[in-house]
């Protein structure tokens, strides 16, 4: 006989307003039916209605966790669309911005996946800290602590401040030995490996006909990161790798998002270190309206979630069509996939490692 | 003359009006000490939690914040008291009740100081067993009765870890009653003044106390209110004055967990110089802390992989135990 459970939208482990209705046979689980859309807002819409530069402040609430990159992909879609070339300066301090800013979203990831499988708060206590420090950084950067508004064409609002390499070292070195230290608090603790080991297993064919992007698609095994396949900005010029694992369970997508902070780090060091001198600064607000071309552009872009692409349709004054293709409302559209078959318990643990932000989902 | 001869004499007089007034008078105190442990340990809890997670824990109401327990008990007595349409009304109000009542008695029978004549009964081990084996099926009307489908599901999960963890528990009771000669707990204790059975049977103690986390529902045995599946699993559908009933509860249980394994394992009220009742709520609260330790740093288990430890681990590694003890004691 099924059972049939509402999740949410209100519940502990649901990262925001997520709606599952569970069909469940005993402990195990039949069928997984997500409802999406409290967090609706209508970001494309409202797009229509603002001056270019207006929009990045509702982007960035797109997906709260890694604001920058969503502000980044919105700016550099009006960057193509109006043909305006990003200064060299600008191209390896954005770099370095958005790693940092993967860092700080996958620490977030780590504290609420130990949550979902039953940790008492401590690891998310432990990363919010780490998180924290990544914050700061970001905010000695750009003044904000959580949405930015920072990226004006063709650069930034403002250059980094004079410090920011020493203080950026201090946090890496930090940062570095505190993954270590996760690495062997989780992986030589057998109830974690028990719990995301050969759990949610994705294969590589089902990740690639379900359309899933960023870690979820490289735990699967397949190497596709734009910061590789089509490189933008200072990424081609630094040296990192696009790490992918094989097996597709949640140990994998654990293990792919530690291998990338690592990378992340090796990035901003890199970034830091050949930070090319000169102006970093963008244009000013009000000198981009009257140069507007109208033509169509898209823009894709490695978010900590995954690929999101941006589509544009320009007018001289505002966009006269904004539309987005997000990595966590595709991301999601696996869950059904991944958790039937599962139990009850496992359904959080796959849902945590999917990596969700539901403002991405319903946007 | 110490207050607990004089209990022993009021216990153990012929008339039997005096030695139930007295009996009456004992529960008391062993509910005051029972209560105190658990609001102690409530606080010592939040702040151990809290300063392995970098944060300071409740510090404003009270030295310490030893007053934030108060006020959240008084907060959560003062609310409305609703019992949910679906409910079975009787089962569902009366069951934890019956689970303090039976977590008394269960203290009743342990022995806190060598004196206390109550405790003194041949059974008293078989007694303990049966009380905690029996809390489980007790929390399971509960969850049951509460008409919510989240705690039909936790219902199901403690009838599944009573499968699980009742054996291993009975066969390292067995092998307890092998290396003391008797189900008396005072017997017990006093057979440990040459050597803690801690000592005797390492195997045991490891079965016990992981088959005590079970029962008394700590990490990473949870399953009934993992609040990340199921909310509050048994407590999802309950409102505030219960809910403060079952915190008391979950305290309580766990104040009688720790004494068990310190009578069992650790020589009861055995040791130099302090009063003996001191040494075994020291030895409680040591094996407390341990516990809260461990719930800060593990995930929650998985209700199958529980099965299969209980059954392929537990059960093997307590007739071992059973067997050297036996080859050690004749």
């Amino acid at each position: 006989m099924l059972t049939r459970i509402n999740i949410g939208p209100v519940h502990p482990s649901t990262h925001g307003v997520l709606r599952l209705v569970v069909d469940l046979d005993g402990d195990t689980i039949v069928n997984v039916e997500p409802h999406v859309g409290f967090l609706h807002r209508g970001v494309e819409k409202l797009a229509e209605n603002r001056m270019y530069m207006q929009i990045p402040v509702y982007m960035e609430k797109m997906d709260y966790v890694a604001p920058m990159s969503v502000n980044e992909a919105y700016v550099a879609t009006v960057e193509e669309a109006l043909g305006v070339e990003v200064k060299e300066r600008a191209k390896y301090i954005r770099v370095i911005l958005l790693e940092l800013q993967r860092i700080a979203s996958h620490l977030l990831w780590l504290g609420t996946m130990c949550n979902d499988i039953g940790q008492m708060f401590t690891a998310f206590m432990w990363t919010f800290r780490d998180r924290d420090m990544a914050l700061r950084l970001l905010e000695e950067a750009t003044g904000q602590r959580m949405f930015y508004v920072n990226m004006r064409l063709g650069g930034l609002v403002r250059d980094l401040p004079p410090d920011f390499a020493e203080q950026a070292a201090t946090f890496l070195d930090y940062m570095e030995r505190r993954l270590h230290e996760y690495e062997s608090l989780l992986e030589k603790n057998p109830l974690f490996i028990e719990r995301t080991k050969n759990v949610g297993t994705l294969s590589r064919s089902d990740a690639k006909a379900l359309g899933v992007t960023g870690p979820v698609l490289r735990a699967s095994g397949i190497l596709y990161d734009i910061r590789k396949n089509k490189p933008y900005y200072a990424y081609e010029k630094l040296n990192f790798q696009a790490k992918m694992l094989g097996r597709g369970d949640n140990f994998s997508r654990y293990r792919v998002r530690m291998l990338e902070m690592y990378e992340s780090i090796r990035l901003v060091r890199e970034g830091l270190e050949r930070l090319p001198e000169g102006d970093a600064l963008g244009m000013p607000v009000r000198l981009i309206i009257p140069n507007a071309k109208n033509r169509i552009a898209a823009v894709s872009r490695e978010m900590p979630r995954g690929e999101a692409l941006m589509y544009m349709v320009a007018d001289p004054q505002r966009p006269y069509r904004l539309a987005m293709r997000t990595p966590a409302f595709i991301n999601l559209a696996a869950l059904n996939f991944l958790a039937k078959g599962q139990r009850l318990a496992d359904l959080f643990a796959i849902l945590g490692s999917l990596d969700l932000v539901m403002a991405d989902v319903d946007r | 003359m110490s207050i607990d001869s004089i209990i022993e004499a009021g216990i153990t007089s012929p008339n039997s009006l005096v030695s139930l007034l007295f009996i009456i008078i004992y529960a008391v105190m062993i509910l005051v000490i029972m209560s105190a442990f658990a609001y102690l340990f409530g606080w010592i809890e939040r702040k151990v939690i809290a300063k392995s997670q970098y944060r300071h824990g409740p510090t404003y109401l009270g030295k310490y914040g030893l007053l934030q327990n108060m006020a959240d008990l008084i907060k959560l007595i003062s609310k409305e008291k609703v019992t949910p349409a679906n409910a079975e009304k009787l089962l569902f109000s009366a069951m934890p009740q019956l689970l303090v009542a039976m977590t008394i008695f269960a203290i009743l029978i342990i022995p806190f100081t060598p004196n206390i004549a109550v405790t003194n009964i041949g059974i008293g081990l078989l007694a303990l067993f049966v009380l905690i084996a029996f809390s489980p099926i007790v929390l399971f009307l509960a969850g049951f009765a509460s008409g919510n489908k989240f705690a039909d599901i936790s219902a199901q999960r403690s009838v599944l870890m009573l499968i699980g963890y009742e054996l291993p528990v009975m066969i390292v009771i067995a092998s307890i009653v092998v290396a003391a000669n008797s189900y008396n707990l005072h017997s017990i204790v006093l057979q440990q003044s040459k050597e803690y059975f801690a000592l005797l049977m390492p195997l045991g103690l490891f079965v016990f106390f992981v088959a005590m986390l079970a029962e008394l529902e700590r990490s990473p045995f949870d399953l009934r209110e993992a609040d990340s599946e199921l909310i509050a699993g048994w407590l999802t559908d309950v409102s505030p004055p219960y809910y403060a009933l079952a915190l008391f509860i979950d305290y309580t249980r766990m104040f009688m967990g720790s004494l068990l394994i310190a009578v069992l394992f650790f020589g009861g009220w055995l040791g130099p110089l302090m009063p003996p009742i001191l040494w075994l709520l020291a030895k409680a609260f040591i094996i407390s802390l341990i516990i809260i330790v461990i719930r800060v740093s593990v995930v929650r288990m998985r209700i199958d992989r529980i099965l299969r430890f209980g059954w392929f681990w537990l059960i093997p590694l307590s007739l071992i135990n059973l067997v050297i003890t036996y080859v050690i004691v004749r």
